[in-house]
């Protein structure tokens, strides 16, 4: 075979056209060198001389968060920030002498802060010639102090920042969550996001879950800067960008609900409740016990202070609402009362044995909540009472898989999947899980008695609980609970529909379900929820509890013909869900729907009123 | 009485040898100066003088072995390049973050220029098939295949730069296989429709190019008709994908194609550049006397943008000088591939120079500020041992080509 002269000269063609690309590339980069390093020599010879260019970040605001009604929960201020910026390489001098111990007291002196994190910290920017912040939301004598001694603090400077502020302290903090400097860890994984040391990052509640609608994008400038480190003014070139503020929230929490459920729980020691409405599963106030104040992370806190919050059995950053499990105690009778109805276990007339105080199951003895027995009841009768020994004995009729299917149906669980991060799931046991724990088969056979009562392995989260009631008193209509309900300048950020199919059940079963609950509020163990000229409808539980005091729940949705509120509250170690926690739901009902005037007499010393209320025998169930 | 002297050293293409040499040494030189400041980088340059020799054993290996041993072994150095990249994306050690390198004992490798030699290599075996008919619309697929499969597992690292390289080796190694410049054009128009759309941000642009591009080229009907559906399909599809996006999502696809609109980060970068060029001159500040100052927080000026160091103490001298110098080496590779009697040599060569050539370009338009920052270094210059490493074999590549020219 030869090299045709044909393949040569088709080569050759191609080549040519080659050729010329690589041609004009070069030629290119040719004409970009000559403007560069002739037409523009002087201008940059100037910039080179004795200044050089210093990049300084224009910090964004994050965006705010407000409540349904447009009242602020969070927003973002100027405050004063005192920062080092490092020198230039060649500044040998004042490359040493910020590495001296003289200086980095003199430092720590003004800034009244520890001598050891302000030289990790300048240690830290000398690497990358980054400004790092040595103090944010510098008081007015650490400013004093930094501009006399001016002279003597070489690379402090201090600026004007954004300081991530919460309007109502430790109002909503768990719903809210957190915004904290970003940490090295975070700044690796989520460096090609455009995060930069010194940046803002949300790190719980709605902070975190909205996170990139909520950060805003900093913009920067170029400053030319003299060999002191002063400003000389400003460079036109580049890429100077003005900061975009994050996108604002506007939360479906409505701050008047929030701060009457604050208000009625402001004694727990630890609990949680929740408020949201019925008809789409809009979060109107979320609670939980202890609380924390989010602004002591937005100046930043001390590794002690952290330890201190997170450790210990308190845990004021767990978010109770919707990461604290409870046995669901009475609270789930409404679970299987609804489901003994539509599996025809049981009608609403049905009378069972009578109650004396007690059930006898095979050599076991299964005691009623209450000693002295509730007689005969219908099962209607039965969940106003929250009688336990009519429930011990729907339990086996029911069965596990039925009694299962309606609680998973009703969605507990399984995550609500609510738009705030790190939710719990819950548990409820099914055959397997129980075929796993004992051996197959081998499941106590008293086991269903406990779980018809609510008692037993049966986990729940406060959040859990107020859609399951709040999908009862909609007929089992399922939504998606959710806190926020706009994020403004960008597309409705749609709360798709819950996954999980409706729970079907017949018109005769729901409407006995909502008498027996209102008639717990109306007469039965529940009366300390009621709220005058309202139709509550509501169910209590007792949950024991293996260390220490009973957790008292209660759930309740409101008004009754037309329900538009849905509450759960939980108490825990703190006695019967009667007396303890049903005042608490009733001050949020009467914020919703009394006027001005009688509210007050309502909110008015919860727990005493509580008590004096239910002395009349009904002390829970 | 002639004697014929064994050993193949005079056949080798000394004018592209010398430049590459050159290229290396204003490497060496400027490396010692960009480190000699008091600091972290200090005494680099002698690591580098040892890759460099490292560089050119490889490339005297490289160019030892018979190119045919290449063309056996295109496909299983393909495969192993294609595990390694999948291995980057699960142990990868990130850097700026974005996973880019493999940690083998102590060195570390980027396994993106690895994959890019094994691509030509089966490109050009592939392209060298007399089977394979490149004016068929239908075997332009497989190549395509060949291209994207290290395309996107290099583009998920995240490193738009080097992932690019790809496509345009490919097309380069389409032309020179023989495929009608016409249909070539004619087959990028869907990657113009959205390239431009989403620079303009309206189909009018492309509208006016694809009506002028067909008046031009006439392709023949069903060709058109394809091209008008597959083209009406991208126009419709962009802008609704784009309109979908929350701006945040949007945000993030400006600031990966274009991390250079980043100031806080890399348009930083370009100002201290383009300041240390532009105070260099045309005679430059003098070797090592350079200030440095606008450099002095460009933790980079050793590797991605040496060559505003070159800028800063040799002028525009030394900047042509170094165009020159590539120039000269691209073009000796081009005409290498000319003069070669074997096919798949000859494509060797063109991708080789592509990938080259695509490097400087890519690098060079960066430190005047007319290209995004990419972090590609620059050929031969850059400090780096992989890099150097690969380097020395595409130049032995290169002259395994120029010593076998005659052969088939």
């Amino acid at each position: 075979m030869q090299h045709s002269p044909q393949v040569r000269q088709s080569r050759q063609e191609h080549a040519r056209v080659l050729q010329g690309v690589v041609l004009l590339g070069f030629g290119l980069v040719a004409l970009g060198l000559m403007r560069l390093q002739v037409a523009q020599h002087v201008q940059y010879l100037e910039l080179s001389k004795e200044n050089h260019v210093r990049l300084e970040v224009l910090r964004a605001p994050r965006g705010a968060i407000f409540d349904r009604n447009g009242q602020l929960l969070a927003d973002s201020a100027p405050s004063f920030n005192v920062v080092y910026r490092p020198f230039p390489a060649e500044s040998l001098a004042l490359r040493r002498l910020v590495r001296s111990d003289a200086w980095t007291r003199r430092v720590a002196r003004a800034l009244m802060a520890d001598t050891a994190e302000v030289r990790r910290l300048v240690a830290g920017a000398g690497s990358g010639g980054q400004t790092v912040v040595l103090r944010r939301n510098a008081p007015f004598e650490v400013r004093a102090a930094v501009e006399e001694t001016r002279e003597e603090l070489q690379g402090i400077e201090v600026v004007v920042e954004p300081l991530r502020r919460y309007a109502h302290g430790t109002l909503a903090a768990h719903l809210l969550g957190y915004a904290g400097e970003i940490n090295d860890v975070e700044l690796d994984s989520l460096g090609s996001q455009g995060y930069r040391p010194g940046d803002l990052i949300g790190r719980s509640g709605v902070e975190r879950s909205y996170e990139e609608m909520l950060r805003g994008q900093d913009g920067a400038e170029f400053v030319v800067v003299n060999a002191a480190g002063q400003r000389v003014s400003t460079l036109t070139e580049g890429p100077p960008r003005l900061p975009t503020a994050g996108h604002d929230l506007i939360l479906t929490v409505d701050l008047a609900v929030q701060q009457a459920l604050e208000q009625a729980m402001a004694d727990v020691q630890r609990g949680a409740a929740v408020a949201l409405d019925p008809r789409d599963g809009s979060v109107l106030a979320m609670v939980s016990r202890p609380a924390f104040d989010p602004n002591e992370f937005s100046v930043g806190i001390s590794f002690t202070r952290w330890r201190e919050l997170t450790a210990g059995g308190e845990n004021p950053l767990l978010n109770r609402a919707i990461q604290g499990m409870y046995p669901p105690g009475s609270t789930f009778k409404v679970v299987t009362m609804l489901s003994a109805l539509e599996n025809h276990v049981a009608s609403p007339q049905t009378r069972l044995q009578p109650c004396f105080g007690r059930y006898q199951f095979g050599a076991r003895s299964f005691m009623c909540w209450k000693h002295e027995g509730h007689g005969s009841l219908d099962f209607i009768g039965a969940i106003e009472h929250s009688c336990d020994v009519y429930f011990y004995q729907i339990g086996p009729r029911l069965g596990l898989d039925h009694l299962e299917e309606t609680a998973k149906a009703l969605g507990l669980g399984e995550r609500t999947g609510i738009d705030l991060p790190q939710e719990k799931k819950g548990l409820i046991p099914s055959e397997a899980w129980y075929d796993r724990r004992w051996g197959a088969g081998k499941m106590p056979k008293g086991t269903l008695l406990n779980l018809a009562i609510g008692q037993g392995e049966i986990l729940v989260t406060p959040i859990q609980l107020a859609m399951m009631l709040a999908e009862v008193a909609v007929d089992g209509q399922p939504s998606r609970p959710h806190v926020v309900r706009e994020v403004r300048g960008v597309a409705h950020p749609k709360h798709d529909k819950q996954g999980r199919s409706r729970l079907e059940a017949s018109a005769e079963a729901w409407s006995a379900v909502h008498e027996g609950l209102e008639r717990v509020v109306a007469t039965g163990t529940g009366t300390a929820a009621k709220v005058p000229g309202v139709r509550v409808a509501g169910k209590t539980g007792t949950a024991q509890n293996p260390h220490g005091k009973d957790h008292a729940l209660f759930v309740c949705y409101a008004p009754a013909e037309n329900p538009t509120i849905a509450i759960s509250v939980v108490v825990e170690n703190s006695g019967h869900g009667g007396s303890i926690a049903a005042p608490m739901a009733r001050v949020a009902l009467a914020e919703l729907f009394l006027p001005d005037s009688l509210k007050h007499a309502v909110a008015a010393r919860v727990p005493a009123r509580a008590a004096a209320d239910t002395s009349g025998g009904v002390s829970g169930d | 009485m002639a004697i014929k002297l064994p050993g193949r050293l005079p056949e080798i293409d000394l004018p592209l040898a010398l430049a590459a040499l050159g290229l290396v040494v204003v490497g060496l030189l400027m490396v010692y100066s960009a480190t000699s400041l008091p600091g972290a980088h200090e005494g680099l340059w002698s690591k580098q003088l040892m890759w460099a020799f490292v560089a050119l054993g490889a490339a005297w290996l490289v160019a030892a072995i018979d190119h045919r041993v290449y063309d056996s072994l295109a496909w299983p150095l393909y495969g192993v390049a294609l595990l390694m990249l999948v291995a980057v994306l699960v142990f990868g050690s990130s850097a700026y973050g974005a996973k880019r390198w493999l940690d083998i004992g102590p060195i570390k490798f980027q396994p993106s220029e690895l994959a890019k030699i094994a691509t030509v290599l089966v490109l050009a075996r592939r392209f060298d098939d007399p089977k394979v008919k490149l004016h068929r619309f239908a075997q332009w697929l497989p190549a395509m295949i060949i291209a994207f499969l290290p395309f996107a597992l290099v583009l998920k690292e995240p490193d738009l730069g080097t992932a690019l390289s790809f496509p345009v080796i490919l097309i380069a190694m389409l032309y020179w296989g023989g495929m009608p410049l016409r249909q070539l054009v004619l087959g990028l128009t869907p990657v113009m429709n959205a390239g431009l759309f989403f620079f303009t941000g309206s189909g009018l642009w492309f509208g006016g190019l694809f009506v002028g591009l067909v008046v031009l080229l006439r392709p023949r009907w069903p060709a058109l008709v394809a091209l008008v559906l597959l083209n009406g399909a991208v126009s419709i599809a962009t802008p609704h994908v784009w309109s979908h996006l929350h701006d945040y999502q949007k945000r993030r696809i400006e600031t990966f194609l274009n991390p250079g609109d980043d100031p806080y980060g890399s348009g930083y970068q370009i100002i201290q550049s383009k300041i240390a060029m532009g105070s260099g001159g045309i005679a430059g500040k003098g070797y090592l006397k350079g200030s440095q100052k606008a450099l002095a927080f460009l933790p980079m000026r050793h590797t991605d943008f040496i060559y505003s160091v070159v800028g800063e103490e040799l002028g525009l001298i030394g900047t042509l000088t170094v165009v020159i110098l590539y120039a000269l080496l691209v073009l000796r590779g081009l005409r290498l591939a000319v003069v070669s009697r074997n096919r798949f040599a000859s494509l060797v060569a063109v991708g080789i120079v592509t990938a080259l050539f695509y490097h400087i370009m890519v690098n060079m338009l960066m430190t005047i500020g007319w290209a995004p920052v990419t972090g590609l270094p620059l050929p031969l210059i850059s400090y780096g041992g992989t890099a150097l490493i690969v380097n020395g074999i595409e130049i032995g590549l290169l002259q395994n080509v120029a010593l076998r020219r005659h052969e088939f």
